[in-house]
């Protein structure tokens, strides 16, 4: 019934201090900002905590936010720059890469439960092919991580990764190019 | 049949037409190469590949709590975010503000021990001032024709009488 409502609707409700479109808005595009982050970082709590700060933004920006582009590439944008962020800061404390512990790869007790019909081994295997592809992400520079997950899945046209990223079309068709070239050497010797 | 040169400009679009990016004109070359270049077709197979592989990252769910958690965060601003901000100022500035302290303490220490030892004339390496000044004056009347002490300061007393 919500998805009738326009997310850019919902944020005029907001700004007039509508919490019930806050939470529609928050139920609508939580998981997609959730994944994006924990592709993009690679850090199943981290990426818990930076989406709960999108939305704080979201709710904080509501009073100012103008509807000049779609909401999704919006609440990308701000999620980007958060990750872009974070990566910084964690560069300057140099913990980040020590951090990446065996937690990152850990399921809730309910997700374990939910996920528990398929044998023990094929979830083993599912995780370090997960893991794989993940560390492969992470090796990618910042930029062409951002733009290759935007793309593949998310399904982004080149125009509104640029607007996300804050460059060019042609440097969003240069970013996934490289991306892809050296996801292509990184997987050479993956099996599925 | 193969034409390094015309593959490798065709491989360079490569991302973009898997994206449906390209122009259609340059969408339909790229196609059209692909009916005729067995290398081509397979470089792009194995970009294909590749990006299926993608599928097999996790995707993750958020809590049931996240939206409370949220909620939270928005109606305790003051509460969340002034004492962490001031931790963090804190944190920051430990070892400047501990240097300052002691510089400041050291300063007013100094001050103080410095006004009782002038009070009470306890300096222990200070000379009497005055005492200085006549010496310094007494040392100038060496160059008197009968400077003090001297014989012929004495003879000088006695003439004088």
């Amino acid at each position: 019934m919500d998805k009738e409502i326009p997310s850019e609707d919902l944020m005029a409700r907001i700004a007039e201090g509508d919490d019930s479109a806050f939470g529609i808005l928050v139920h609508r595009h939580r998981t997609s900002v959730l994944n994006l982050i924990y592709r993009f970082i690679g850090d199943r709590t981290q990426a818990k905590d930076l989406a709960q700060e999108v939305f704080l933004k979201v709710w904080q920006s509501a009073q100012n936010y103008e509807p000049k582009a779609k909401f999704t590439t919006w609440i990308y944008r701000i999620t980007a720059n958060l990750c872009f962020n974070e990566l910084k800061s964690a560069r300057r404390k140099k913990w980040y890469s020590f951090n990446r512990s065996d937690e990152d790869g850990e399921h809730t007790f309910e997700e374990t439960l939910a996920d528990s019909t398929p044998s023990a081994e094929t979830i083993l295997l599912e995780k370090e092919r997960s893991r794989q592809i993940s560390d492969a992400l992470q090796s990618l520079p910042e930029n062409q991580r951002m733009a290759l997950i935007l793309k593949r899945y998310d399904d982004l046209s080149y125009h509104e990764i640029a607007q996300i990223i804050g460059c060019s079309v042609s440097a969003v068709e240069s970013l996934l190019f490289r991306a892809k070239r050296a996801l292509q050497e990184k997987l050479k010797n993956f099996e599925k | 049949m193969r034409n390094p040169m015309k593959c490798s400009k065709i491989q360079k679009k490569f991302s973009a037409y898997q994206d449906k990016e390209l122009k259609p004109q340059e969408q339909e070359e790229v196609r059209s190469h692909l009916l005729n270049c067995e290398a081509c077709r397979e470089e792009f197979a194995e970009l294909e590949r590749v990006w299926q592989t993608l599928e097999g990252l996790e995707e993750i769910h958020p809590d049931p709590w996240f939206y409370r958690q949220i909620v939270r965060k928005i109606r305790e601003p003051r509460e969340q975010g002034l004492l962490p901000t001031l931790q963090h100022v804190f944190r920051l500035s430990r070892a400047p503000v501990a240097v300052s302290i002691i510089l400041i303490i050291g300063i007013l220490a100094g001050t103080y021990v410095g006004s009782i030892l002038a009070r009470f004339d306890l300096f222990p390496f200070q000379s009497n001032p005055v005492s200085d000044s006549s010496g310094v004056l007494a040392s100038m009347r060496v160059f008197d024709p009968a400077p003090p002490g001297t014989l012929a300061e004495g003879y000088y007393r006695m003439v004088s009488y």
